[in-house]
């Protein structure tokens, strides 16, 4: 075989791999990092960074997705101080938020104490707990609604063979928040696993050293659970507020948003602005809202919560 | 054997999947587009199973009559969500050749130069040209703007009507209601109707002193509370749904006078359920007509295709709805548009066009789904071609030929409606369903609702 045979048979893909063969080992170790974190790069490029820097460009548009965007200065911000539903949405998202997230964490903890215990079949019971996580928003959503039905749903039955007055927990403005929180302990599975998996890296040492000390099961608790469940119990918080501040998928299937705005969270706002009142420019203010208001609640969280999260290899 | 090179190696799996797609058969479109190079369009739309299949029977048809014409059906079966498709398909560039439209985006899409100007070729055109061709004056006031221009056509007329279970009435010894002049009831006849058919648990009607209200067993009717059925009320009663300039009309005296009343039919006579519909109670309005609990379903003529003589288990009819200053129903439907964008207008109006002769009407007509906004169907030939037994009541032509065309309100939602409807009109519902007093609830609804409206014209 030629040279010259040879060099008409080589493939560019041959080429590159020519080429990186021949670089530094610290060269390929980079580019190698850098193939590795491409998922995650081009991820957030393209379904983070792009999508922001477009609804920075529409902030200052009106744009109704039919006619070209149109420049109109600051009139979306101008907009956000004179808009009563604004103040409604964002209520109604820190009350759900504010509430629903501590009683979750506590909720997951619990239930996540209770299937860390040793007893014969608990493996059936961690699964039963955790099987609503993976039912689908949509089917679970639809189970709650008839759940909640005032005449023919589960609860109100329940209460009324207790003797209570029935309740129309989706129809009555003052109670759908209650109901919404109701439904959100429903989907504790992934906090309570997280929490199991934290419990069960607790080295049993501990536990032996305060029972020779004669500690109880508060004192155990207090002095050894929660301090080295803190970094797990925080990352949890964080995640649940975040997750709180977007619900939407709930009421947008059951409530709309109703009754008369009573379930208009933030991210439903900002979708029905944007895909139903088509004013896309005022939905991207919306959620840059939405995002300082996230921002400023994990600096919050990070500021005066996070010292107080113990961590046993603080330097790793 | 030699060793199998490259080309060879392509040239194999080319003749390959030559061979399979001749011998699997080709896609009967791609096999037509072979044979006759036709002029491809897309057709957007919704709808459930009865409304999917009638438009596929539709192509089918059309696609044969015009050889060189091929319809792709873009098909997503919710209305709503099928309209935001629709928009993002507009600003990506991929809206389709023609579609449905929503009747409450008709106007903004309009508004917006989305919709081809279809004026002339209606003109033009010696069948939907004719003046009487379709019912007047409804059918030009929601198709075409101020200056007379059309940019849609409308696919049918729905409006709402009361569905009755006979056997009920015929044990309270009262006549239903009818669709001829004489037939309807004034409001005051229909409150004591409802009185005499609403009973507790014990069999005590609203008027008797041991009335239990939070025991009732049989409601008389069920009146649903959203803008077309209160809209009904609100012309019946001398209001507008929407003024001469497009704005919400809900807080004039009379419109708030009428959605009183109907919250009164829960709150004061206790005659119908609370919530804004049936749903709340676990069943369908239908099925408590159907299970005896409900006399009297007041909801959409579409409603006829689940709820007939043939699929109830009871005897049931259909009458007017009540009138309070004099009778009428808010009449709308979404309508058949070319988009703008359309690269074949010609193409995409011969098959708007299709969809407004008879044949396409009547195949949602005979199933109960639809009332035809064509005045030869309204003849004594042209009922024949839709009115079927088991689902048409016997009275039910008249609701078709002399009630709409006489009392029938068409409305036109203007640009903004959305918008304005959820944020303030929906929610000012939703307190009137709850039980709040309607002059409490709609002077400033209507306000903040109407500078929405003002901000999009």
């Amino acid at each position: 075989m030629t040279n010259q045979t040879y060099k008409r048979k080589r493939s560019p893909v041959n080429g590159l791999f020519e080429w990186y063969n021949n670089l530094s080992l610290e060269r390929r170790r980079t580019i190698m990092g850098y193939i590795f974190i491409m998922p995650f790069i081009l991820g957030f490029l393209l379904w983070w960074l792009a999508p922001a820097l477009v609804a920075g460009y529409l902030s200052f548009h009106r744009w109704n997705l039919i006619s070209p965007p149109r420049f109109i200065g600051f009139d979306n911000f101008e907009r956000l101080f004179s808009d009563p539903l604004i103040v409604t949405s964002l209520k109604a998202t820190f009350i759900y938020t504010v509430t629903s997230v501590p009683l979750g964490l506590v909720f997951a903890f619990f239930l996540a104490v209770l299937i860390n215990t040793k007893i014969r079949g608990i493996a059936i019971f961690r699964t039963i707990y955790y099987l609503p996580t993976i039912v689908p928003f949509v089917a679970s959503a639809i189970l709650w609604a008839w759940i909640l039905n005032t005449e023919f749903g589960l609860l109100n039955a329940g209460l009324r063979s207790l003797g209570f007055a029935k309740v129309a927990w989706l129809q009555e403005p003052g109670w759908t928040m209650t109901s919404f929180i109701i439904m959100s302990m429903w989907a504790v599975g992934g906090p309570m696993i997280i929490f199991l998996a934290g419990l069960q890296g607790i080295p049993d040492v501990y536990y032996e050293a305060a029972d020779i000390d004669g500690a109880g099961h508060w004192d155990k608790l207090w002095r050894i659970t929660l301090p080295l469940m803190s970094p797990i119990i925080f990352f949890n918080l964080v995640i649940g507020l975040i997750g709180a501040a977007q619900e939407f998928v709930r009421a947008y299937l059951i409530t709309g948003g109703g009754p008369q705005n009573s379930t208009l969270f933030l991210v439903l706002y900002i979708y029905r602005t944007a895909f139903q009142s088509q004013r896309m420019g005022y939905a991207a203010v919306l959620s840059w809202v939405l995002f300082i208001i996230l921002m400023i609640l994990s600096y919050l969280v990070f500021r005066y919560l996070g010292s107080r999260v113990y961590y046993e290899n603080p330097g790793e | 054997m030699d060793r199998l090179s490259r080309r060879n190696f392509l040239k194999m799996m080319g003749m390959t999947g030559a061979t399979l797609a001749a011998s699997s058969g080709l896609n009967p479109f791609l096999m037509r587009a072979l044979a006759q190079d036709p002029t491809q369009i897309s057709f957007g739309g919704w709808g459930g199973v009865a409304e999917d299949e009638g438009v596929q029977a539709a192509i089918e048809i059309f696609m044969a009559e015009n050889p060189n014409i091929a319809v792709e059906w873009r098909h997503i079966p919710d209305a709503g969500e099928f309209g935001r498709v629709l928009l993002t398909d507009i600003a990506a560039g991929t809206a389709p050749d023609a579609a449905f439209i929503l009747s409450d985006q008709y106007e903004t899409l309009r508004a917006n130069g989305a919709l081809l100007d279809i004026t002339d070729l209606i003109e033009s055109d010696p069948l939907l040209g004719q003046s009487d061709y379709f019912i007047q004056p409804q059918e030009s006031f929601r198709c075409a703007d101020n200056e007379g221009r059309w940019h849609g056509i409308g696919s049918t007329w729905v409006a709402h009507h009361i569905y009755y279970n006979a056997e009920l009435f015929e044990e309270a010894g009262i006549t239903p209601p009818g669709f001829q002049d004489d037939e309807i009831w004034d409001w005051d006849t229909f409150i004591e109707v409802c009185k005499a058919l609403t009973v507790d648990a014990n069999g005590f009607h609203p008027d008797d002193a041991e009335f239990d209200s939070d025991n009732i067993q049989q409601f008389a009717v069920d009146w649903p509370l959203w803008w077309q059925p209160i809209g009904s009320a609100v012309y019946s009663n001398g209001g507008q749904l929407f003024t001469d300039d497009g704005l919400c009309g809900l807080d004039s005296p009379e419109a708030m006078e009428a959605m009183q009343r109907l919250s009164d039919l829960i709150y004061v006579h206790h005659v119908a359920p609370r919530g804004a519909t049936l749903t709340d109670l676990g069943m369908t309005n239908t099925q408590m007509v159907d299970n005896g609990r409900l006399a009297m379903a007041v909801d959409g003529s579409w409603a006829l295709s689940w709820m007939n003589p043939s699929l109830m288990t009871v005897g049931m009819g259909t009458g007017a709805l009540p009138m309070m200053a004099q009778p009428a129903a808010v009449m709308q439907a979404h309508f058949h548009s070319v988009l703008a964008s359309t690269e074949n207008p010609q193409e995409a109006w011969e098959w708007v066009r299709f969809l407004a002769t008879p044949f396409y009407q009547e195949h949602f007509a005979k199933i109960g789904l639809w009332i035809p906004n064509q005045t030869s169907m309204l003849t004594e030939v042209g009922l024949e071609g839709w009115i079927t037994e088991g689902i048409h009541p016997s009275n039910y032509s008249q609701f078709a030929t002399d009630y709409l065309p006489a009392h029938g309100q068409a409305v036109r939602l203007p640009n903004g409606w959305v918008e304005a409807q959820n944020d303030y009109i929906a929610p000012a519902f939703e307190a009137l369903a709850a039980g709040e007093p309607a002059a409490d609830i709609f002077p400033d609804a209507v306000a903040a609702a109407n500078d929405v409206l003002r901000s999009y014209q």
